[in-house]
């Protein structure tokens, strides 16, 4: 499996290279410029001009690339051009720990959730719990995210003020304990995350749903029945194992979510995450800092799959690497 | 064996719950400040000492020489030292610069709340030419670390906001020193400090007292902490993040992207400290969420609140009082006076083949009836707007031009005169060419959307074909600028001293704003006449023809003036609302301790 693995590896790298480099062209042939936001009455004509000349854009495009890649193959990828001229990976490092605790809360709540009312679904098929809980599920994943959370917001932030609105922490909360800190910090993080995960986890239960139902008719699962297991080992450990095999794929594209960020939600919530890192970033035309952050999620894509291809094996040793 | 194995899986569950929940907390705190040591024990108590204002966005930098958005300069005001004091006069319109022991003019009784105890200077004296001007500094200023606020800091910084290398927008300000004419600054014969409290300035022409105080007073930087900083890395030295004041304020904490903390400095007599302990400025993104936050007492100022959210904003927290101060922004419809694409091709400027005639866009302006935009989404908050002269100017507005009334027979008539008339489709058409073109805006204003759409009707009405294009407002500068638009919806925010050559001026190389190729040398004479003048009332006449050519010749249909209009919790108190910002005496404000907001 080492091997590979490593060889998954060394394909990987001219693959997020190539996307690196469509990137750069892309960026900088869509319209647009990084140094518009100096060009308004009142400025000296000359601030676009100088700023450009310290971003190296007035380079041709490939002489640019070459300067660029130079950079890049020293593990430089630059500074960011509209947050303060701050190394783009200093950016990232300080958005990532807050998209990482609502991206890893809400896996675990969608996965968990998910699973549980999948194979409540499935085992009581055609009744009216799994008619119930189908078409609610159905319900919550059409529901657009951004439009959930300003109802969430209205219902449980303004009618009823059980949680706050937005941000990460209450005014004041430098001065609370560590232990008080945290749970103020969790309070706030009660409202995105349900939105996040009720909307995912309603996803992940069609499919646990579908896989199980497939599953539990057949035959090993009547021969687990019929040698008298218990029934909740009849599920939870013969069928669920191999019903859990798609949702294992979904794990492993949902890596890259964990970095990526969720950009509705932290506009609404007001979180600085990856999301609204990326998309200042792409309003800006911070080149360094869009191809940085393609470098990350292209990577994770490409890590995601691979960690999902080697979970298979582990969960069905059917399949070997 | 089943038993074993269920007991494995609760266990490798249990560990599996406890990694997560780990991991997370620690997560967590990975974003918390650790040098903040407040002293509230809990939120409740924080917010009777802290003021929340809710902001769209955060600041860029603290730093006097680069901050460029609005948050910023909110934050520097507070933070920083200022040579003068300065206050807009609403009786007159005219801005007023105030040292200690000066003030440039009389104030009008009843204005004039201001105090000058901010301004870093005693006095200035004004050469007879017009030439120089001389501050003299007060000895009792220091910066927060206790050294002294010298002249020599002025000279220091004044260099640095010229310097190429660090791009400052604030350049333009040293336009008029001694060298500038030749491209580059002397600051040697420019700015002189004979000593620590005498600050000379030397301009290369004579320069109105005004705009000489307005252009010497950029805030200084402390040069005995900058000195040692290259002009390569001032963009990103970290001494950005640790801003040294003297100001009212001076910065807790910056969380970036979420919130920036200002504690009052129990030292500063610049004026005073602040009355407020503690302010604390949040990155809300969402408009809806700032509005809900402002609503549930989260916040205490939401900036910008639409016209329409007022009602539902006042009957669901009568807490909240929705103050307005205008007038500085409008909207307005642009049209090409020139053949964009020719002027692209060859450089030569011929009349667009439907907007270059000034009758035609004459007809434009009546089609569109202004009055049911301003009913229908502006209500009170908005007033017609005839020129860019804002009405707030009283001292140079022309208040006997009568705004072109909404009349379709009127502009049916004039563009029958000029030749366009109905063709069989109802569209009108002159030599074969249907009048037909696209008003394009950019994306994400409501405003200017519903406006587009009451625009397009007007004008189907009098057979005029108009499509309506919204474009991502990154895309939609670019092809302002690069002349690609025939017909667009846009809006200015005014500056308090008029200077309209960039967007008027006949030079189309030199005025980058004159997206429209608007041409007219008698504007253009107005507008160097006006500059002229050492006193900016003597140049009332020049503005006051100034826009009755722009009425006549109606180079943009200009639609509404728009009112600023920002949402305060009632448990403010003091707070003064000025033309000149919204946090103009912040540090006035008192906080009712009764803090907690009824719903």
């Amino acid at each position: 499996m080492l091997s590979y693995i490593f060889k998954r590896f060394l394909i990987a790298i001219p693959l997020v290279f190539g996307v690196l480099t469509l990137t750069f062209f892309i960026i900088r042939l869509a319209p647009g410029d990084p140094a518009a936001f100096f060009i308004q009455p009142g400025i000296s004509p000359n601030v676009a001009e100088q700023i450009r000349m310290q971003y190296g854009l007035n380079d041709t495009v490939p002489v640019q690339y070459v300067k660029w890649l130079a950079n890049v193959l020293q593990g430089d990828f630059g500074r960011s051009f509209s947050r303060a001229q701050q190394p783009v990976f200093d950016v990232i490092a300080s958005a990532l720990p807050i998209t990482m605790t609502i991206a890893l809360l809400t896996l675990v709540a969608n996965f968990t959730f998910g699973i549980l009312i999948g194979v409540i679904s499935a085992i009581r098929q055609n009744t009216f719990l799994d008619r119930f809980l189908t078409v609610t599920a159905l319900f919550f994943y059409s529901m657009p995210e951004f439009w959930f959370a300003l109802m969430m917001i209205i219902l449980f932030a303004l009618k009823l003020p059980l949680f706050p609105a937005s941000g990460l922490n209450e005014i004041g909360a430098e001065g609370f304990g560590p232990v008080e800190f945290v749970f103020d910090r969790l309070w706030h993080l009660v409202l995105p995350v349900t939105v996040l995960s009720i909307n995912g986890a309603a996803g992940i239960a069609r499919y646990v749903r579908g896989s199980m139902l497939e599953v539990i008719r057949q035959d090993y699962i009547r021969t687990a029945r019929a040698k008298g297991l218990p029934e909740n080992i009849v599920i939870f450990k013969h069928a669920l194992r191999n019903a859990l095999l798609p949702v294992i794929t979904l794990m492993g594209s949902s890596l890259p979510f964990i970095f990526s960020g969720a950009l509705f939600i932290e506009v609404i919530f007001a979180f600085p995450g990856m999301g609204r890192v990326t998309v200042e970033a792409i309003f800006a035309r911070d080149y360094p800092l869009i191809i940085a952050n393609t470098f990350i999620s292209g990577s994770l894509i490409v890590l995601g799959n691979l960690f999902a291809d080697v979970l298979y094996a582990v969960a069905d040793p059917r399949i070997k690497l | 064996m089943a038993v074993m194995n269920e007991s494995g899986t609760k266990s490798a569950v249990a560990t599996y719950c406890l990694a997560c929940f780990l991991l997370i907390v620690v997560l967590s705190s990975c974003g918390r400040n650790k040098g903040g040591s407040g002293n509230a024990g809990n939120g409740g108590r924080a917010m009777d000492s802290t003021l929340v204002i809710a902001m769209l966005g955060d600041a860029d930098y603290l730093n006097p020489v680069l901050g460029s958005t609005v948050t910023s300069g909110n934050i520097i005001g507070l933070v920083y030292p200022s040579l003068l004091q300065s206050e807009f006069d609403t009786t007159t319109g005219l801005l007023n610069y105030m040292a200690l022991e000066k003030k440039l003019r009389d104030v009008t009784p009843g204005q004039g709340k201001k105090t000058p105890k901010g301004a870093l200077a005693k006095s200035w004296r004004m050469s007879g030419d017009h030439k120089s001007i001389t501050y003299i500094l007060r000895h009792d200023a220091f910066w927060n670390d206790g050294q002294p606020v010298v002249s020599g800091d002025f000279k220091f910084s004044y260099k640095l906001y010229g310097n190429p290398v660090i791009a400052s927008t604030r350049q333009q300000y040293l336009a008029e020193l001694v060298g500038a004419d030749k491209g580059q600054v002397d600051f040697d014969k420019a700015i002189e400090t004979p000593d620590d409290t005498t600050l000379v300035f030397r301009f290369y022409k004579p320069v109105p007292e005004h705009l000489a105080l307005f252009h010497t007073s950029l805030t200084p930087l402390p040069a005995h902490q900058w000195k040692n900083v290259k002009p390569d890395e001032f963009r990103h030295s970290s001494l950005n993040l640790e801003p040294l004041g003297a100001g009212p304020y001076h910065l807790k904490s910056w969380k970036q992207q979420q919130e920036i903390v200002l504690s009052s400095s129990r030292k500063s007599n610049l004026p005073k400290p602040g009355t407020i302990p503690q302010i604390t400025f949040r990155v809300v993104p969402d408009y809806t969420v700032r509005l809900a936050q402002l609503q549930t007492g989260a916040v205490d100022v939401v900036e910008n609140i639409k016209p329409e959210d007022f009602t539902a904003l006042l009957r669901a927290n009568r807490q909240i009082d929705v103050k307005t101060v205008g007038l500085r922004v409008y909207d307005y419809v642009g049209w090409s006076n020139i053949d964009q694409e020719e002027y692209r091709r060859s450089g030569r400027v011929r009349p667009h083949p439907l907007f270059g005639s000034a009758r035609v866009r004459l007809a434009l302006t009546q089609a569109i009836d202004r009055e049911a935009i301003i009913d229908g989404y502006l209500k009170e908050y908005g007033v017609l707007c005839n020129t860019d002269v804002s009405p707030s100017l009283k001292w140079a507005y022309n208040d006997r031009i009568t705004p072109h009334a909404f009349d379709t027979a009127k502009a049916t008539a004039m563009l029958k005169a000029e030749g366009w008339l109905p063709g069989p489709d109802g569209i009108l058409q002159k030599q074969g060419r249907k009048f037909s073109f696209v008003l394009y805006t950019n994306s994400g204003n409501a405003r200017r959307n519903y406006a587009s759409v009451i625009i397009q009707q007007n004008l189907r009405s009098i057979g005029i074909d108009c499509k309506l294009e919204v474009e991502e407002s990154n895309v939609f500068f670019e092809n302002l600028q690069q002349r690609k638009l025939d017909a667009w919806m846009a809006g200015w925010s005014i500056g308090l001293e008029i200077d309209p050559l960039d967007v008027w001026g006949s030079d189309l190389k030199k005025s980058r704003f004159n997206f429209t190729g608007y041409q007219n040398p008698r504007l253009d004479q107005l507008c160097e006449l006006a500059k002229q003048k050492m006193d900016p009332t003597g140049a009332r006449p020049y503005w006051l023809e100034y826009q009755e050519i722009l009425h006549r010749d109606q180079p943009i249909t200009f639609l509404y003036w728009m009112k600023e209009t920002q949402g305060f919790s009632k448990r403010i108190e003091g707070e003064e609302l000025n033309i000149s910002g919204t946090f103009y005496n912040i540090d006035d404000w008192r906080l009712r301790p009764s803090a907690n907001v009824a719903l």
